[in-house]
């Protein structure tokens, strides 16, 4: 499913609460159909408290300054994007209401009216200028200073206006504005009181204004009253970190909390069973990748890593491991980005051609390393284990270290994994520059593979403004990838939430959790 | 320890009588204590878990590194989705848990015992030389020593694998340093006891080697004491271990290790119990059974160690 | 031994612990060096070079490690133990705001501890070899021989999991603290129960509470005066031992329980390589120690005069 991108109309405030009460209505007929076996009682709530429990604590609040999934739950609801990603995929206008291409190098974005700042500031184009060259000036240290590289200068030339001047045809800008990055922060209140004093009481646009934070414990908001799109469902929104997935869950299904994210397969079949509470998932928009360190032998070896590829019974580790909360991937590109081929066959399970690699490539039984962490990515050390056995019994010498994350964070940036770690490459874009490019490009932050007709496709790619250019371009740049192996895909899962069933929300596969009204609300009786 | 006071009297027939009545009071002692069924139970037991451990690889029913996805958290059970037998369950990767139990007893057992040996003869040997020199080396061991019980070793441990990284080698390092103190204690001591005498100036003065009259006085009668440290230490050894395993530090994967086994459980414990409980009862049993033989040695053999 | 030269020991004995103090802090201080670089744990994995090195000489870390030690213990001398790398804040005040969690668990766990071992052991004593006794000594030998860690994983799934009375896991009221706090104190508990069933049987053997028994004096007041007398001393050494060693217990059932407390804190900061709070930590936990020990010694010395003589 290629995923356009609306260079739509606004929607008026009408059409808002349309779609509110559409979602309102279909959330009724579950009620209906799932109401038989359950007490009526238990499906509706007058709790006008929100509680989520995330795996891991918040760390900061400034949106520019952590791209951590837990960080950006909450970031993405202080603050408001330009535009926004809905969890259909769809791009809609967030604080621009109207964005169009003038010229091939310059994009203008009509801005919303009579928006306030959670401290009753105006909202204007100076902000979003600010915001946006914030995020790759030198002197502010953001950890987002990638995001928008492609932009070459920004102009308000009124306060509710905004021109973007891109260096070259960037057709992505929308996209771009509604990920991480594009959070817009408030220019008067930051400079005014510097990044740390911004940091301790962050002040946004988004539907919730906060309140108090206690590390550790938990983080509190208040439902901003003022909101454009419309006052949340509740009084107050709490974030509390359990990181115990067991904990956790327990949580949930004694009622203690709300909401959970992250939740295990394992556990989604106990949650759904629960009378009270019910799982949510949707198909992660990213991957669970192997990286590889294809500077290592005897991982420079393209047969060999192929061999490696062809040992893993992903079949397996989806429906046993994962409880089929998930889908063995066909390539390098995410089902749900653009230029996805459905066409393509699943990576395929066959240790017999894969021993006939090992000897094609003259392996050696030189020790192959897996670095796994506990707990960064979703079933990360079972996973490996699992995948060691598989490659002990084709012939691979394979060792799993376990490391801690400090660990991880260091040979990320000093480019020194000893072969093979985990990843969670997400697709920002919905488009495999926001994903396969980001990362892998030269520079990037996986940079262990060099090729000159895959690094020339992903460049003209991403400044071509030719849909049919760029399909053909991913198409082979997969190709190529599959052969030289620089990530071995593993699967694509399924981000599960675990939710009382009062709660009505729809999740969205980049991890941002939307508590807008079109989005979240509490069944009440 | 009171037990050198038979040694009077200088030259070397006093040894031979020193070491003849310690021995004698064991001998003593050993007719007048039947051996409890307790004990026995233990010995047995003990016995059992070294021999069991030591043919591990044709003891356990299965590969306790492999096992089949489509049969993992199986209750115990005697065909499972794998067709297979296992008598205490598969865990979250379809591995047997049993198989893992046997295994995880050779790497408790060879750590434990190493890291008793490494203890001994690292508390021994400062003990002897703080007991014999005296002085500022004496001083300056004992604040060593006083420093690591102000210590929550256990931090020190998790510090110090952070830095070295998790190995059998580091772990054995690591868990025999633990100990060291008990040991060096109880050999200064002694050692201090016998130096103190006048009968060792005489043989100085006589033109004899002074360390080695205090060694020959003091390793027999020391030698049933460091039996009954040894014993007890292993008990504590061996749940250091899988403590240290339990957080992460110790065994790494996949070698299975009890410590390690019920961490991994953890995440199950309310639909597959038997992954965390075994191995734990197991450890527990092994815990109980070693550390009852040390207090009945102590009993036996030396009971002014009570409350040591 | 005259009052100059209790004096003398005891400023001896005080020499002696500051040295092992330092010792103590500056074996953490090169363990938690060598442990690795924070740094890139704090920023993103595409931040440029030139971030890096502007953090870690923000943080001081890019220093030699000699004058690294140099300022660790200038600062350590006024007090300050520097700023915790993941909190953001005063390592000290960090591991002191952790410090009541651990506090409340351990005063709880002695608690338990002590409330449940006397009566057992007194009644363990009195109906000698029955079945409670054996029981209970059985009770006593697991307590003692048990890994804390397993004691904590079995009460979560007998009383919170299979049972529902208590929570899993976290810190919050009554109900949060008794698994936790029976966790802790397991070892402590069976090691009075036994110590006082000991004491117990050796005063119902002495003639003094049979002569008292044939006077007629209320005979539960003669055992509970008597045997705790003589079980007060032991018990004092055990619970000095077992105070000091409280953070050590309090490492394991605090990770297990999710308790939020100073050790869990020591834990995640090793793992952080937050290496102020570490150090933050272990001072506190050391300066504890020793104090508690000081005094239970000087207890000691004033309640036993044997002991001082043996100096």
């Amino acid at each position: 499913m290629a995923r356009t991108v609306r260079t739509g109309t606004g929607l008026s405030r009408r059409e808002l609460l349309r779609r509110a009460a559409g979602a309102g209505a279909a959330a009724a007929g579950g009620i209906f159909q799932a109401g038989w076996a359950a007490p009526a009682a238990a499906q509706t709530t007058q709790k006008r408290d929100l509680i989520v429990a995330q795996g891991g604590d918040v760390s900061r609040f400034d949106p520019h300054m952590s791209t951590s999934s837990n960080d950006v739950r909450v970031s993405f609801n202080l603050f408001d994007n330009l535009l926004s990603r809905h969890p259909d995929g769809q791009l809609f206008p967030g604080l621009a209401t109207q964005w169009k291409r003038t010229d091939p190098t310059t994009w203008e974005f009509k801005l919303l009216d009579g928006v306030k700042w959670h401290n009753g500031d105006p909202f204007t184009s100076d902000d979003a200028k600010f915001s946006l060259e914030r995020t790759y000036d030198p002197a502010a240290h953001t950890l987002v200073a990638t995001v928008f590289t492609t932009i070459d200068r920004i102009e308000a030339p009124t306060p509710a206006s905004l021109v973007i001047h891109t260096k070259k045809p960037d057709p992505l800008l929308p996209a771009r504005l509604a990920f991480y990055g594009g959070q817009i922060v408030p220019k008067k209140y930051l400079t005014a009181a510097g990044p740390d004093q911004f940091n301790a009481k962050p002040v946004g646009t988004g539907p919730m204004r906060f309140v108090s934070w206690v590390k550790d414990d938990k983080a509190v908001f208040e439902a901003y009253p003022q909101y454009w799109a419309g006052r949340i469902d509740v009084d107050r929104v709490v974030f509390r970190p359990i990181p115990e997935t067991a904990a956790r869950v327990a949580a949930v299904l004694r009622g203690e909390v709300d909401l959970i994210t992250q939740l295990s397969p394992d556990q989604w079949d106990r949650v759904n069973q629960n009378p009270s509470t019910m799982g949510k998932g949707v198909l992660y928009a990213g991957l669970y990748v192997l990286g590889v360190n294809s500077k290592v032998k005897p991982l420079d070896n393209p047969l060999v890593k192929q061999a490696m590829s062809l040992a893993i019974d992903r079949q397996s580790i989806v429906k046993d491991l994962w409880r089929g909360r998930g889908l063995v991937p066909n390539g390098l590109i995410a089902k749900g980005d653009n230029h996805y081929d459905p066409s393509l066959p699943p990576l395929p399970y066959d240790p017999a051609r894969a021993k006939a690699k090992l000897k094609e490539g003259n392996y050696n039984n030189e020790p192959v390393i897996i670095e796994t962490t506990v707990g960064y990515v979703a079933n990360d050390k079972a996973m490996s284990e699992a995948i060691a056995a598989m490659w002990k019994d084709v012939g691979v010498n394979v060792r799993v270290e376990v490391i801690e994350y400090s660990v991880r964070a260091e040979h990320n940036r000093d480019r020194s994994f000893k072969g093979l770690w985990w990843s969670d490459p997400t697709s920002t874009l919905g488009d495999p520059d926001g994903m396969m490019w980001r990362l892998l490009a030269p520079g990037g932050p996986m940079d262990y593979w060099r090729n000159p007709e895959w690094d020339k496709l992903g460049t003209d790619a991403r400044f071509s403004i030719d849909e049919k250019f760029r399909d053909q371009a991913y198409k082979r740049m997969n190709q190529m990838a599959l052969q030289y192996l620089p990530w071995i895909p593993v699967i694509q899962p399924s981000e599960d939430y675990g939710i009382q069933k009062y709660v009505a929300f729809t999740p969205n596969g980049n991890q941002q959790l939307d508590i807008r009204r079109f989005n979240f609300h509490m069944r009440r009786g | 320890m009171s037990r050198s006071a038979g040694a009077l009297g200088a030259g070397p027939s006093a040894a031979v009588r020193a070491a003849w009545s310690a021995s004698a009071a064991a001998r003593t002692a050993r007719r007048r204590t039947r051996v409890p069924w307790a004990v026995r139970f233990a010995a047995a037991f003990i016995g059992g878990l070294i021999a069991v451990a030591a043919a591990a690889p044709v003891v356990a029913p299965q590969n306790p590194e492999r096992g089949s996805l489509g049969a993992r958290l199986a209750a115990p059970t005697l065909r499972a989705a794998d067709g297979r037998a296992h008598l205490l369950g598969t865990d979250h990767l379809g591995r047997d848990v049993l198989s893992r139990i046997i295994f995880g007893a050779r790497v408790s057992l060879a750590i434990g015992f190493a890291a008793v040996a490494v203890g001994g003869a690292i508390g021994g040997g400062l003990g002897l030389l703080a007991g014999y020199h005296g002085g500022w080396l004496d001083e300056v061991i004992m604040t060593v020593a006083d420093a690591q019980l102000a210590f929550p070793f256990i931090l020190l441990a998790i510090g110090i694998i952070a830095v070295l990284g998790p190995s059998f080698r580091n772990l054995i390092i690591v868990v025999g340093l633990s100990g060291w103190v008990t040991y060096a204690r109880v050999l200064r001591a002694q050692v201090r006891a016998v130096r103190r005498r006048e009968f060792v100036d005489a043989i100085v003065a006589l033109g004899g080697s002074a360390p080695r009259v205090v060694l020959r006085h003091v390793l027999p009668n020391v030698a049933s004491t460091f039996m009954v440290i040894a014993t007890l230490e292993l008990a504590r050894v061996i749940v250091l271990e899988a403590t240290l395993s339990f957080l992460g530090l110790g065994i790494q994967p996949p070698t299975p290790s009890w410590g390690v086994m019920v961490e991994e459980g953890l995440e199950y414990l309310d639909s597959a119990w038997w992954i965390s409980v075994f191995p734990g009862l197991v450890l527990m049993l092994t815990s109980i059974v070693v550390s009852r033989t040390g207090d009945w040695l102590r009993d036996v053999l030396d009971p002014t160690l009570r409350g040591a | 031994m005259t009052m100059r030269g209790f004096g003398a020991f005891l400023a001896y004995r005080l020499a002696r612990t500051l040295v092992a103090l330092w010792l103590v802090s500056s074996v953490v201080f090169v363990v938690m060096r060598l442990s690795g670089d924070p740094v890139p744990l704090l920023l993103p994995p595409d931040a440029p070079t030139s971030e890096i090195f502007r953090v870690r000489h923000d943080l001081g870390l890019d220093r030699p490690l000699a004058v690294q030690y140099a300022v660790f213990l200038q600062n350590v001398l006024h007090g300050d133990f520097g700023r915790s790398i993941h909190f953001r804040q005063g390592a000290m005040g960090v591991a002191l705001g952790y410090l009541p969690a651990t506090l409340e668990l351990g005063a709880a766990a002695f608690l338990i501890a002590v409330l449940c071992a006397l009566p057992i052991g007194i009644l363990s004593a009195v109906r000698r070899n029955s079945p409670l006794d054996h029981g209970a000594m059985g009770f006593a030998l697991i307590g003692q021989s048990a890994p804390t860690f397993f004691i904590g994983v079995l009460l979560i799934l007998v009383f919170s999991l299979r049972l529902n009375l208590f929570p899993t896991s976290g810190r919050g009221g009554l109900a949060h603290l008794v698994l936790p706090a029976a966790t802790l104190g397991a070892f402590t508990m069976a090691s009075i129960a036994r110590i006082t069933r000991s004491a117990m049987l050796e005063v119902l053997r002495t003639d003094f509470v049979r002569t008292a028994r044939a006077k007629g004096v209320a005979e539960a007041a003669v055992i509970v005066k008597h045997t705790l007398k003589n079980a007060s001393l032991p018990i004092i050494t055990i619970t000095g031992l077992q105070l000091g060693t409280l953070l050590g217990g309090a490492i394991v059932t605090e990770t297990v329980f999710a308790w939020p407390g100073m050790g869990r804190l020591a834990v995640e900061s090793i793992y952080n390589r937050d290496y102020p709070v570490v150090q933050a930590v272990v001072f506190i936990a050391a300066v504890l120690f020793v104090v508690i020990n000081f005094t239970l010694d000087m207890l000691y010395g004033v309640l036993d005069p044997r002991i001082r003589e043996a100096g």
